[in-house]
């Protein structure tokens, strides 16, 4: 995890409200993104987490509140151009080459004609893909399509960049490439704020996390801090059963404080102080009929701190 | 299984109302445009503008013309001051064809073929069913309103071919044929008939053939301009698919460069297009482009400027792809059989005429008209490329609206 950079946020989102319709899809958010550093923004569906981004980006207008980058409004094209963005879906022409795709979207930034071969030639080096600069996008592993993607938006080398579950679809080896490539991002000074439902690529990649629930950020600092604040010294207690739980169990693992995860013979809770509780919630639960297949304690991490703070087991 | 497969398509056709639409209601939309089209011109319910100058003002004229204002498929359109008059009346389109009674033919009474036709027709070669429909009501009206010149004619044609004579009356009739064998050797027809009376004049001059070229040309090349601009305008929507839309909206240029961009790779292909189909009629069916270049350049741009406004609208208006590859075909399909892009309008019974009005087919088919048959100078033909211009441009606008909705707010 690299270190923060303690400047003027490049970012200051300040009590943000949209409501489309009846819905509100932001209702208060605040949020502060620095330069430098990679911050995950978590939630449950419809929290509010791709309303923030088009927000961001300048796309959605505010109802109220006030979104500020680098001091300015980002419905200034001139703030714009600071601003990358990477959509979920891959959005390129698939049936043009790596190099077309690189130098249309460079011109679509905002780059100049002069500029434009120098930073095309730039990212292909740098993202990796100056070997298959004049390949067709579509003939490529979804790996790479990807890593591409997340070029397009960069070729203006804006100081901030959006992504939106950049890595969804991926296998294992293929995201890993693309977090190398937000990393070298990161270490050249960008601002990256990315959603995603994975939370062990958020573990792994984000300098801090912002989870939302209900259109507003309930917390927004580093994991540890975020553990230390919610859990102090408490444990994490896992929970995996042989069989799926009856009704009278999963009442039972409740009344114990557990809470399911996506798998149901999962559950998660928190342990009091330490080891010395541990034989007693055993107890309790075989007593309830539980067939325990294992039982360990662990440190709180961010599925901890997900259910804690949005009360909803996080979609993995 | 068989049955479930059927009935899987049938669940499909009714769930997909595009398809539905394609497969029920368009055929019978043409079926109506084109029975009306071709019951008309097959029935004798043709209705003719007829502009009729009448130079002679004699009886007999004013008795023929009369007859054939009473003719029910025969619409007179009068007041017209001379022959130059009908002459324009018939190149704009406004009169199919004009009757002159002229005055320096020969007389209805007398007419032998010695001289210029008392009658004078003056033809569009794009509306020949016009004047072939005229012709015959002419007839009508003569033998019906004239009677006493027709019979008198005739009379006078048996008593000096078929009856016999004194030795007198014979050598006069010696005399006649030796007249008439004399006229024939001169060229003249001996006899007579109600040709004799009747002179065909194309008011477009030796291009009759070429305006037809001209008049394909332009309907073929507006029609696939429609379609080629719908069809590459549904990469908006899979653009929009894609994410790209989404990409670019939170560029600099937002929606608007794309709806921009799009519109004017969608102008030049127009362009090409309606190059290349008239190039081809220059070169195997001599359509004067080259001579009316300036004037062809114009109405080209103009007529894709809307093309393209109008193939952007048709593809913003539709939300999914699948509607995308629908609802222009259909809209492009009606227009341009209504407009005369399938069937020329002169075939067409009025009341499809006027429909046509609301086509843009009809007003870029007009426009090359207007040069090609008509002969229109360049300033007459300004406004009618203004209003392609300036209906592309509304489309364009609207379009830009409609596109808005592409990308989530």
């Amino acid at each position: 995890m690299s270190a923060l950079l303690r400047t003027e946020p490049l970012v200051v989102v300040r009590s943000a409200r949209r409501r489309f319709g009846v819905r509100a899809a932001l209702s208060g958010a605040d949020l502060t993104a620095c330069s430098g550093e990679i911050l995950v923004l978590l939630g449950p569906n419809g929290a509010g987490k791709t309303t923030l981004l088009r927000a961001l980006c300048g796309r959605t207008r505010l109802d109220g509140g006030s979104i500020r980058i680098a001091g300015g409004d980002p419905a200034d094209p001139a703030v714009r151009r600071r601003i990358g963005f990477v959509p979920q879906s891959i959005a390129l022409w698939t049936q043009l080459s790596v190099r077309h795709n690189l130098e249309l979207f460079g011109r679509l930034a905002g780059l100049k004609r002069t500029d434009l071969q120098a930073a095309v030639a730039d990212t292909l080096e740098w993202s990796g893909l100056a070997a298959r600069a004049g390949d067709v996008v579509a003939t490529l592993s979804g790996g790479m399509q990807r890593r591409i993607n997340i070029a397009a938006g960069t070729l203006h080398r804006p100081d901030l960049l959006l992504l939106d579950e950049p890595t969804v679809g991926l296998d294992p080896v293929a995201r890993n490439e693309v977090h190398q490539l937000l990393d070298r991002l990161r270490k050249a000074g960008m601002s990256l704020i990315m959603t995603t439902h994975d939370l062990v690529e958020a573990e792994a990649l984000a300098d801090r996390v912002a989870l939302m629930s209900a259109g507003a950020v309930r917390a927004e600092d580093s994991l540890a801090q975020l553990i230390g604040r919610l859990f102090g010294s408490d444990q994490e207690v896992v929970l995996m059963l042989a069989a799926e739980p009856a009704p009278s169990i999963r009442d039972a693992l409740r009344d114990a404080r557990l809470a399911p995860t996506n798998e149901d013979r999962v559950w998660i809770g928190r342990l009091g102080s330490g080891l010395e509780h541990l034989p007693e919630l055993r107890s309790r639960l075989i007593d309830a009929g539980a067939d325990i297949a294992e039982l360990r304690i662990r440190q709180p991490g961010l599925h901890g701190v997900y259910i804690e703070l949005t009360g909803q087991v996080p979609h993995e | 299984m068989t049955l479930t497969i059927f009935r899987a398509a049938l669940l499909q056709l009714l769930h997909d109302r595009g398809a539905l639409l394609l497969s029920l209601f368009v055929p019978a939309v043409f079926f109506l445009i084109f029975a009306e089209i071709f019951a008309t011109a097959a029935s004798d319910q043709v209705q003719v503008h007829v502009a009729i100058v009448d130079e002679v003002r004699s009886a007999d004229s004013i008795r023929l013309l009369a007859a054939l204002n009473s003719e029910a498929t025969v619409t007179v359109i009068s007041g017209v001051a001379d022959r130059d008059a009908a002459l324009d009346l018939v190149r704009r389109g406004t009169a199919d064809v004009a009757l002159v009674v002229r005055a320096d033919g020969e007389s209805l009474a007398t007419a032998a073929g010695l001289a210029a036709p008392p009658l004078l027709l003056l033809v569009d070669p794009s509306r020949n069913v016009a004047a072939t429909v005229l012709s015959g009501q002419l007839q009508r009206a003569y033998f019906t309103a004239l009677p006493d010149l027709a019979i008198g004619r005739v009379a006078e044609l048996i008593g000096t071919e078929f009856t016999e004579f004194s030795p007198q009356q014979q050598a006069e009739i010696d005399t006649g044929l030796a007249g008439l064998r004399e006229s024939a050797g001169e060229g003249q027809r001996g006899g007579w008939s109600f040709e004799e009376l009747l002179e065909h004049e194309n008011v477009a001059g030796q291009t009759a053939a070429l305006n037809h070229i001209a008049y394909y040309a332009g309907a073929v090349a507006f029609m696939f301009l429609l379609f080629a601009a719908a069809q590459n305008a549904v990469g908006i929507l899979d653009d929009q698919a894609a994410g790209i839309l989404d990409r670019i909206a939170a560029g600099p240029g937002g929606v608007t460069v794309v709806v921009n961009g799009r519109f004017i790779f969608l102008v030049l292909q127009g362009m090409v297009q309606g190059t290349v189909i008239f190039t081809v009629a220059w070169l195997l069916y001599g359509v004067d482009v080259p001579g009316n270049f300036g004037a062809w350049l114009l109405i080209s741009f103009s007529a894709a400027v809307l093309a393209a406004g109008l193939g952007l609208l048709l593809v913003t208006a539709c939300r999914t792809r699948a509607q995308a590859q629908i609802l222009p075909t259909v809209v492009i399909l009606i227009m341009s059989a209504v407009g005369g892009s399938m069937v020329p309008r002169f075939f067409m019974p009025a009341w499809l005429q006027t429909l046509g009005w609301i086509t843009p087919n009809t007003w870029a088919l007009e426009a090359y008209s207007g040069l090609f048959w008509r002969g229109e100078p360049l300033l007459a033909l300004l406004p009618r490329c203004a209003g392609l211009l300036g209906a592309g441009l509304l489309a364009l606008a609207v379009s830009h609206l409609l596109a808005r909705r592409l990308v989530p707010p």
